[in-house]
């Protein structure tokens, strides 16, 4: 698996790469030269903390992950194409930024708020991309 | 202190129209907004040559839009601005005609929204920002997950969230211009298919189409033309904000109606106790009792327990969505802000036959659009 991942690009490069274990992902900040702050993705074009450009922005990996502030499953399709049931759920992945991500599975029963998340690749179909899945960290393959 | 509202005069609420909100149709957007315009100039008893400027709110009909359909009531020659700002649209187009009248650059201003069904494309979806999840801009995942928040943290149960849409739908079936006028009980709300976390399909609003117009007028015009003053609406307060870094997780949407709603009632000088009407958005069930909380018409925490006492009911303490609200009555974006503002008008006068919400002195139409941005408006009788 994860010799097969190393050989697909990322479905959002400008918001994750694949880490050294070749299974979890690493997140893309801008640390803002201004006020020292993160913001996601690398390529806003602004600091929403203090409005900086982040034209000196260094750009910055972290282990992908975060906690679990809530979770919902969706049961229809919200958009053209979209499988379901899938859970999305909201995720603090620094201090200050939270972003919807979407989780590995549909059971809900394994998930609990507060608890703390690992981004991993998963393939999708066509077998040339992966894309950003969440799994609770307890367990998960780094 | 003074309120900018009230320097020409007064602005007040001479007229209101509406076309029925109604499911997708083939039917021209301009037969919609006509109709509604039209209404508006009978409701009021004015002539469409005396209105100086027209501010329309619309956000899937295209560009130029009002010029099109205005072109089919005589050509005066007035101004004509389109507004947009999601699900505000309309009440941001109102807000526009207020302060024209206000500051004495016209004495008769007409706001309209109409609306068709579009294909929902938003701006967030053009910011050239990739997201984790293609969801993250869609309005159900975000208000689903409010509502688990809220049922968790309250120690509440799916009901308590449903009996919004009961009431609501209740509501909207005593509403002509509803889109959906049908009652419904617990059972079906609960029974209808789920959508997004515990949000059933008939806790959602429904999209579709409509028109709703409102005709404005200085005080001194009011006079000057001799309108009927007992059937004249004041506008008291108008207040609009955007969202700020959120105090809480999930907390971002009710301050912003906490703070839009706060500084309308302000400009009022009134408490939130003096609310006879509230409309707001509903498009989710659990909107309503966070929001009732947030504009202050009941205590903090006192959301469900309020509706489940019935002082939300028309006939309560303070009538929410006597409309039908979204849910109910529909929520074609577009005219969504000023149908509040015609329901609240009409109200206010007691001319909201079969479901009439008795004495009423003053309400509130409040109004949230993606973004997020907010938008009070506190009208009174003319007397009030």
């Amino acid at each position: 698996m994860t010799n097969e991942l190393r050989g697909l690009q990322p479905q959002h490069p400008t918001l994750y790469q694949l880490a050294p274990d070749g299974a979890s992902l690493e997140f893309l900040f801008a640390q803002c030269a201004a006020c020292g702050k993160l913001a996601f993705p690398a390529n806003v074009p602004g600091c929403s903390h203090c409005g900086d450009p982040l034209s000196n922005a260094k750009k910055v990996a972290r282990p992908g992950g975060g906690k679990l502030l809530e979770f919902v499953t969706l049961h229809v399709p919200l958009l053209p194409g979209m499988e379901v049931p899938r859970i999305a759920a909201d995720i603090l992945i620094e201090d200050g930024i939270i972003e919807e991500g979407v989780m590995a599975g549909s059971d809900e029963s394994c998930l609990r708020v507060g608890m703390a998340l690992c981004a991993v690749a998963v393939a999708l179909p066509g077998g040339e991309t992966f894309a950003c899945r969440f799994v609770p960290a307890e367990g998960a393959a780094r | 202190m003074s309120n900018w509202i009230d320097d020409n005069d007064g602005v007040y609420v001479a007229g209101i129209g509406m076309h029925a909100y109604q499911f997708p149709s083939d039917t021209p957007y301009t037969h919609l907004g006509l109709a509604a315009v039209r209404g508006a100039l009978a409701d009021a008893g004015l002539a469409w040559p005396q209105v100086q400027s027209a501010y329309v709110g619309t956000t899937s009909i295209g560009m130029a839009a009002g010029r099109v359909m205005f072109r089919h009531l005589g050509a005066t020659g007035l101004a004509v601005t389109q507004v947009e700002n999601a699900s505000a649209s309309g009440s941001f187009a109102f807000r526009q005609a207020c302060m024209e009248v206000a500051r004495g650059v016209s004495d008769v201003v007409l706001a309209v929204g109409v609306d068709k069904h579009g294909d929902g494309r938003r701006a967030a979806d053009k910011e050239g920002l990739a997201r984790l999840s293609d969801t993250a801009t869609v309005p159900a995942v975000k208000f689903a997950m409010m509502a688990r928040t809220y049922l968790r943290e309250r120690g509440a149960d799916a009901q308590a969230m449903a009996k919004v849409a009961v009431k609501n739908h209740g509501n909207a079936s005593r509403n002509p211009y509803a889109q959906f006028r049908k009652p419904r009980t617990l059972e079906q709300v609960l029974g209808s298919p789920r959508v997004a976390g515990d949000l059933t399909v008939q806790q959602c609003c429904p999209r579709g189409e409509g028109a709703a117009a409102a005709i404005l007028v200085s005080g001194r015009a009011l006079r000057r033309l001799g309108l009927d003053a007992a059937r004249c609406v004041r506008v008291r307060a108008s207040a609009a904000c955007s969202e700020t870094p959120e105090t809480s997780y999930g907390a971002a949407a009710v301050d912003l109606v906490r703070a839009s709603a706060g500084a309308a009632l302000a400009q009022a000088a009134i408490p939130a106790s003096r609310l006879d009407l509230l409309e707001l958005h509903d498009a989710f069930s659990v909107e309503e009792l966070l929001y009732s909380e947030a504009v202050g018409v009941c205590e903090p925490g006192e959301g469900a327990a309020f509706l489940q006492r019935g002082d939300s009911q028309i006939g309560g303490r303070c009538a929410i969505n006597a409309s039908g609200g979204l849910i109910g009555m529909g929520h074609p974006l577009g005219p969504t802000g000023i149908g509040q503002i015609a329901e609240i008008t009409r109200q206010l006068r007691g001319e909201a036959s079969g479901r009439q919400h008795e004495g009423a002195n003053w309400g509130m139409a409040h109004m949230i659009g993606l973004g997020s941005v907010a938008i009070a408006h506190v009208l009174s009788r003319g007397t009030a």
